[in-house]
Parts: structure tokens; C-alpha cells; sequence
């Protein structure tokens, strides 16, 4: 199984990929909407923090509608159709990066591993490969 | 004893296009460069074996030697 | 509107109120965004001889079609005023993720109209749009004002923010953003602080129309994939423009203590590589980025954060003071940044009141005790917070370097380097025909990020004086300022060497509007022509004397350094520039004669 790993070393703040997310996802050009979040720690200590989706299923788990299902990929996504914005997905992520905002989209949302944002990240933040799991 | 020397973008021109040049070792880049025809003055960056040096630095064998243009700046 | 926020918004700070109108379609297609909408509304809204300070100038920041996009660089907005440090027209082009974050609001313009009776801030969150108290915020420094904004609101808003000197009209104030992006040039942070304006806070979260989404998606990746796989992407991104300090030391072009020399004997402790190795902790990007210039550092020694020093810092405030430790220039431009001024103009000002103390015009008496000599770190930190304040020689040197010269007189007018009152930025041009003239020629004054013709020089012959290289002047002119006007960043294209040609299906998918180079270089053209317009508008006898250069760069020729006893004849910075105007279509005055105008329909702009 394949997921999205990020070095946050490397990570200079640019957002490109958030871009690049919300129109894979969308079809829409607002970072708001993007599946992965960069946080910013400034002016001190002085550092950006990637935060990703690992695939790990949980919210796949207790979806009640069964909307987080697995595309052609391999990867958990969001059937936007079948999402009722319960939310129950929302506090099991342990990245959390599934997200629920009423104000921008009636559903929830989450990576698809569509590669995306590792085909504009310039400083290597970004790949996609194994999960440890499946390595192990 | 040789060094390579591998020109970058529009440093190319003056190998007519070749994308490096075998140089002898034991000279300073400064003047491999003159050797091949390059002028220092329109070289920004000299990386040796991917460290930074100065022109005046003393090429050993074997180091592969980048050179950068400032293509355009500021 | 396809690629544009579809609004501009108007704010009166004289009576507080704020409205709204739609970007008329046909601006948009002739001024295309940025720099360009920014010169429409100066020309249409600003009266003649307006003060820079008073109530009738605005100030006018926007953002251009590949802001907030998936294009290399969408991270630029431009600042456009008219400008109290040389009473002629300012346009400064500010990075980071503000311009972004406007047209998520649907913003294409801001103007700030008036005066605020009151210190305010302007809050922007989609549709929201207010005036709030910033009785809290006045008197603190710009980076200390976004962070509690940023705590106060959420790090999903953008901030732009000036600082004391702001507040205090000092004549080259800055505006600060995204902890170490600036507005620089001009005293664009000036015009705010006279309008009480403390800070513009944004947030928006609608999303930006595009006319083709497919071939926009398509070029965008394009544009992407050349960047990285640009052969120095690596080198620059370790960099940034520091890349050319050593290049710039070693051919001369490093400004040396008041641009007396281009070399600087301690040149090598400022060089990209030792900044890397000593001080600097992660690269940092404007929006949309993938050759991150920012080089963000922490000084030990001052326990300072600062984004920087980038090249022309090293420049103006490092060889050009005679400071030869890379963390005290850092330390120097964190205080630059938190008090508000631009590094530029604070450099050119202080190392040209270190040379009147240096030649016994200046005693302690007239610096407050301070010893102002070349290569004083301590005094060069002291002195940016008095110019901040307007403390002592601080009020004298905050005017700027050409009126600071002209109220000592005693000669000191000699080494004051500036053009049109902007102090020069950091290329010393004692021998570089084509960059000499791009510094005499810039519409905002001395300033290189119009034309940037030093590696042409060194290329083709550095004293050559010939028509190509002025042709090179004005091309470089009328194309690189396109990259203000929509909105992105020049630098992909300047130092990773990507073909501009990626650039036109990008802007096409984006806007619907088809465009050749050809078709933005004349918008370049026409704009450069009606900033021309407006210097003559502004000042009385506006001619060809106002784009003379410093005395220093065709009078004395350095003692030291790679340029050791290399000049500029003064008739060949003459004939650069009847060569010039000539090319331009402009009489020997430097004036656009009528039928130029006539050529780039700019008849109706003429009085």
C-alpha cells in the first residue's frame, strides 16, 4: 500500500501543494480546501511542519455511510456523494488532516494520493512510496 | 592528472556546446577557465565536487568542478 | 472575471467609509494587474502636486491574474504611491502570501483614501471589511504587530504591517509582511503611516475563476516541471540571491563603503556560502515558490530571527558600511525590518553620513556621541532605530540621502549616491556602462529591478559604450516589470533559466485573453512611457538632469578592488543617454515626444 511521506526539513512554506490539492480535489484553486496543511512556526522558532495523510484507515473505520472508501490507487478518499458531514471521521485522524468546513464544502475531505503536490513541491518535501507496514 | 570541468546554461557556448571539458589538475580553476577560453568575470559560482571554492582554489585529481553564470540576478 | 478576484475595494479612512466596485474588464485587459493597475489609478485618482503625506495621495496595493495560482512565483503584489522619498512615482512589489490571500477575498485592488483621524488597521475576512482600533498596535514593531494579529485572528490571515518608522513618515519607511517580506522602496510605508494605518489584515476563502481550468492545470505543471528540473535549481535554493555576493566582490560591483570601491577587502566573510554555514535555518518561500529565495536566519549572538540578509542587504548595510560579520548585518537588517525602513536607502543614508564623519563634517557633537565610522556595527544599530524615531541625526538622515546632502552642503551633495533622491541599490557602477544607465533610468529612481544589466556588461565589455547595450537597457525595461504586473515573480525566469514562452499558455488558460511577449513588452512599454508622464507631471522641469548619476560614478575612480582606478567618462553617460532617448522615442530632454505617445495611444493621458 502506497502513501504521501513529508520531510519538513525541507518545507519552505510555498503552498504550492495546497493549490495543487484543492483543484485535484475540487476542481477549485483555494488552499483552504487542500488535504494536507503546512503549519507555520514563526518568528521562532522558525519553521514550517507538513502534516500528511498515512493511509491508515481510521476514518475509514467509523465512517457510518461507508462515503471513505479506496480508489484506484490503493489509497482511502472521500466519495463526496455519500458523505452526511456527521463528522465522526474528523477527531479519529491522528494527523488530523480529515477535514470538515461547513463554510467552504458541504462534505468532508481528505488526500487521494493523486501525486499532485509532490509534482510542484520544488525542495523535495514530498513522495509517495510503501507504507512501513507493507514494508515491514 | 586532469580535472573535469562541466559549464552550466549559457557557459556552454564557450565548449560549443559540449557539456565538459577535461582540464589539467594542479592549475587554480581560475585559470582552466583561460585555459578554455571562459572568462572568470562571467562565472557567479564554482562548485567542487559540489562544494563552493573561489577561482583560486587548486584543482586535485579527479575533482569535477561546476561552474554557474549569473544568468540574469537581482 | 477569469484569473482575477473581480473587485476593487475602496477604502475612504477620512470618513471611514469602505465600498466596493467590479475591476472594469477593460483595465484589466489593457493594465493587466499589479503594477499596472497600480499605475492606472495613481494617473486617474491622485491629483497633480499632491502631497505625498497629505489626504489626496493613495495608496494602492494589487495583486495580478497568476496571484494565489499554481504558477512558479504567484506570491507578488505591487504597492504603488506617489513617493515621499522623491516626490515621483513608487512602486514596490512585496512577496510572500499576501497577494494570494487577496484574491481569495476577491480582491484585485485595495485603495487607501484619505486620513484615519485615528490609528487604525484594515480587517479583511472575505466579505467582512472593517476599520479597527490600532491604539494597541502604534508604536510597536512591524514583525511584533503580525505576530499578535496572527495570534489574535489565526494563521490562516495574511498580514502587512509597518513599523514606528512608518508611523513616524519616515521618507523610506517600509511595510513588512510574512516576517520579512517588504514593500520597500519609496516610503510606500511612509504614505500609510501618514493615513494611520497600522496594518491591513486579510483572510479570504473563495476560489479564483479560471477561463480554461483544464490547459490552465497543464501549463501550470509545465511551468512546475521546468523549474525543477532547472540545472542550478539546487545552488540557488541554497542561496538565494547571495549567490552573487563573492561574483558581485569580484568584479567590482560590490557597493564598498559609500560605493567609494566595488570590492570590499572583508567581502569574504558576507559570501552566500558562510551566511549558509553560520546563521541560516530554513529556506522560505513566497506563494507558490519552488525556488524558495528567503533564507531565513537566527543570530546567536542577538538572539535574532530575521529573513535574511538577501543580496542587496549584504550590500548596501555589510561592504558598503564597512561591516565584515555576516551575523551583524543580520542583526542590522532584523532591526531594519522590526523598526520599518528599507535596508537599501538606510544603508545608502548611513554610509553617507559615515563619510561626512570621516571627513570631519560630522563630530560627536552632530551624532550623539556616536563614533561614526566604516565598519561600526554598534553605531550602524543605533542609528537605525533613531532614524526610525527621528531622534537626533536620525530626523536629518530619515529624509533621505539627497535632502540630508542638501541641508549640510559642505560638499557632502558629492557623496550622496542616489538618482531622482532614491538611494542607489547595491551594483557599484564605476565601470558597468549598461547598468550605470539602467540606475539612471528606472522610473522609480535608483533602483535594479527593472533592468539588471550587469552580467551583459561583463559579457560584452564593461566601459563599452554602444547601442546594444542600450537596447538591452530598454528591453530588459519593458519585460521584466511584466512579472510585477501579473503578479508572480521575476526570478524563475532571471535565475533558473526557464523558457518565458511556458508563461503564455498559463496567462491564456488563466485569463481567456490570448497574449504574445510582444503583447505584454508593449503593455511594458506604454507603462514605463506613462510613468514618465507622471515624474514630469509631478516636478516642475523634470528633464534629463534628473537621470543623471551620482558624481562618485564618472569622478572617482576607486583606489582598490577589482575596478582599481576604472571610471565612466561624464560624455559617455551623456551620450548613454541621448542614445536612450533616442531608442525611446523621447526628445533630448527625455521627454516622450508626441508622436511616441501617438505610437502607444497614450494621448489622453497627457495633461
Amino acid at each position: 500500500m502506497m502513501r504521501l511521506y513529508a520531510d519538513s526539513s525541507k518545507c519552505s512554506g510555498c503552498r504550492a501543494c495546497l493549490v495543487a490539492c484543492s483543484l485535484n480535489l475540487f476542481q477549485e484553486n483555494n488552499p483552504k480546501k487542500a488535504a494536507l496543511v503546512i503549519e507555520a512556526h514563526f518568528p521562532a522558532p522558525g519553521a514550517y511542519k507538513v502534516r500528511v495523510c498515512t493511509q491508515c484507515g481510521a476514518c475509514a473505520e467509523v465512517c457510518p455511510t461507508g462515503a471513505i472508501k479506496i480508489n484506484e490507487r490503493g489509497a482511502y478518499y472521500v466519495d463526496m456523494a455519500e458523505c452526511n458531514l456527521c463528522e465522526a471521521c474528523v477527531p479519529e485522524c491522528p494527523e488530523s488532516v480529515m477535514f470538515v468546513r461547513t463554510e467552504l464544502a458541504d462534505t468532508s475531505w481528505k488526500c487521494d494520493l493523486c501525486g499532485d503536490c509532490v509534482s510542484v513541491c520544488g525542495t523535495g518535501v514530498l513522495w509517495i512510496a510503501e507504507t512501513e507496514a507493507a514494508v515491514a | 592528472m586532469s580535472a573535469t570541468i562541466r559549464p552550466f546554461g549559457m557557459l556552454r557556448e564557450y565548449l560549443q556546446g559540449e557539456k565538459e571539458a577535461e582540464v589539467a589538475a594542479g592549475q587554480t580553476v581560475r585559470q582552466a577557465l583561460a585555459s578554455l577560453g571562459i572568462p572568470p568575470e562571467v562565472v557567479a559560482l564554482v562548485l567542487v565536487n559540489d562544494q563552493p571554492q573561489e577561482k583560486d582554489y587548486f584543482l586535485q585529481e579527479g575533482d569535477v568542478v561546476k561552474i554557474l553564470a549569473v544568468i540574469g540576478g537581482g | 472575471m477569469n484569473g482575477y478576484g473581480g473587485q476593487i475595494l475602496r477604502v475612504n479612512l477620512s470618513n471611514g467609509q469602505i465600498s466596493k466596485e467590479p475591476t472594469p474588464p477593460e483595465v484589466a485587459r489593457e493594465f493587466v494587474g499589479g503594477r499596472g493597475f497600480g499605475l492606472y489609478f495613481l494617473l486617474k485618482e491622485v491629483p497633480p502636486k499632491a502631497d505625498p503625506l497629505g489626504p489626496e495621495n493613495k495608496l494602492i496595493i494589487s495583486s495580478g491574474p497568476f496571484s494565489g495560482l499554481m504558477i512558479p512565483g504567484a506570491g507578488k503584489c505591487d504597492w504603488t504611491t506617489k513617493a515621499p522619498l522623491t516626490g515621483g512615482y513608487a512602486s514596490a512589489s512585496m512577496g510572500g502570501h499576501f497577494t494570494a490571500e487577496m484574491k481569495y477575498a476577491g480582491l484585485d485592488s485595495i485603495i487607501l483614501e484619505g486620513i484615519s483621524p485615528k490609528p487604525v488597521y484594515l480587517f479583511i475576512d472575505d466579505n467582512k471589511i472593517e476599520l479597527r482600533d490600532a491604539s494597541q498596535l502604534w508604536g510597536k514593531g512591524s514583525m511584533i504587530v503580525e505576530k499578535t494579529l496572527k495570534d489574535q485572528y489565526g494563521e490562516e490571515f495574511q498580514v502587512a504591517a509597518i513599523g514606528p518608522a512608518g508611523e513616524n513618515c519616515v521618507s523610506f519607511a517600509h511595510i513588512n509582511h510574512d516576517y520579512g517580506r517588504q514593500a520597500g522602496r519609496g516610503g510606500v510605508g511612509a504614505v500609510m503611516g501618514a493615513k494611520k494605518v497600522k496594518a491591513i489584515v486579510v483572510r479570504g476563502t473563495k476560489s479564483i475563476p479560471v477561463a480554461d481550468p483544464d490547459a490552465y492545470r497543464k501549463a501550470g505543471m509545465e511551468l512546475f516541471k521546468a523549474c525543477k528540473e532547472a540545472e542550478m535549481l539546487k545552488e540557488w535554493t541554497s542561496y538565494g540571491t547571495t549567490i552573487v555576493v563573492s561574483w558581485c566582490d569580484e568584479v567590482g560591483a560590490l557597493p564598498t563603503r559609500n560605493f567609494s570601491a566595488g570590492s570590499f577587502e572583508d567581502g569574504k566573510n558576507l559570501y552566500g556560502p558562510v551566511m549558509r554555514q553560520k546563521i541560516v535555518i530554513t529556506d522560505k518561500g513566497c506563494f507558490g515558490c519552488p525556488s524558495p529565495c528567503g533564507k531565513y536566519s537566527r543570530v546567536q549572538r542577538y538572539n535574532t530571527y530575521v529573513e535574511g540578509p538577501e543580496y542587496e542587504t549584504i550590500g548596501m548595510i555589510g561592504s558598503n558600511l564597512g561591516l565584515n560579520s555576516i551575523e551583524d548585518v543580520a542583526h542590522a537588517n532584523y532591526l531594519c525590518d522590526e523598526w520599518g525602513i528599507d535596508t537599501i536607502s538606510a544603508g545608502g543614508v548611513i554610509a553617507w553620513a559615515m563619510e561626512c564623519y570621516e571627513k570631519g563634517i560630522f563630530t560627536k557633537a552632530d551624532t550623539d556621541g556616536l563614533e561614526l565610522k566604516f565598519g561600526n556595527a554598534e553605531a550602524v544599530f543605533k542609528l537605525i532605530e533613531k532614524i526610525a524615531k527621528k531622534e537626533g541625526l536620525g530626523a536629518l538622515l530619515a529624509d533621505g540621502v539627497k535632502r540630508a546632502a542638501q541641508k549640510v552642503g559642505k560638499g557632502s551633495e558629492k557623496w550622496a549616491i542616489h538618482v531622482k533622491g532614491m538611494e542607489q541599490s547595491a551594483y557599484a557602477t564605476h565601470n558597468a556602462t549598461a547598468m550605470l544607465l539602467a540606475y539612471m533610468t528606472c522610473d522609480v529612481g535608483a533602483h535594479h529591478n527593472r533592468a539588471w544589466a550587469i552580467t551583459y556588461d561583463l559579457q560584452v565589455g564593461r566601459e563599452r559604450v554602444a547601442p546594444e547595450k542600450v537596447a538591452r537597457v530598454i528591453w530588459l525595461q519593458h519585460f521584466r516589470p511584466m512579472f510585477d504586473v501579473l503578479g508572480g515573480c521575476r526570478l524563475q525566469w532571471v535565475e533558473l533559466g526557464i523558457d518565458r514562452n511556458l508563461y503564455l499558455p498559463a496567462l491564456e488558460a488563466i485569463t481567456g485573453i490570448h497574449r504574445t511577449w510582444e503583447d505584454l513588452e508593449l503593455v511594458g512599454e506604454r507603462l514605463w512611457n506613462l510613468a514618465r508622464l507622471y515624474w514630469m507631471r509631478e516636478i516642475d522641469g523634470f528633464d534629463r538632469n534628473w537621470d543623471l548619476p551620482a558624481p562618485r560614478f564618472y569622478e572617482e575612480p576607486p583606489s582598490s578592488g577589482a575596478t582599481q582606478g576604472q571610471i565612466t567618462r561624464f560624455e559617455d553617460v551623456q551620450k548613454l543617454l541621448d542614445m536612450y532617448y533616442e531608442q525611446r522615442g523621447w526628445s533630448p530632454q527625455g521627454h516622450p515626444t508626441p508622436q511616441t505617445l501617438e505610437r502607444l495611444g497614450l494621448q489622453s493621458f497627457v495633461n
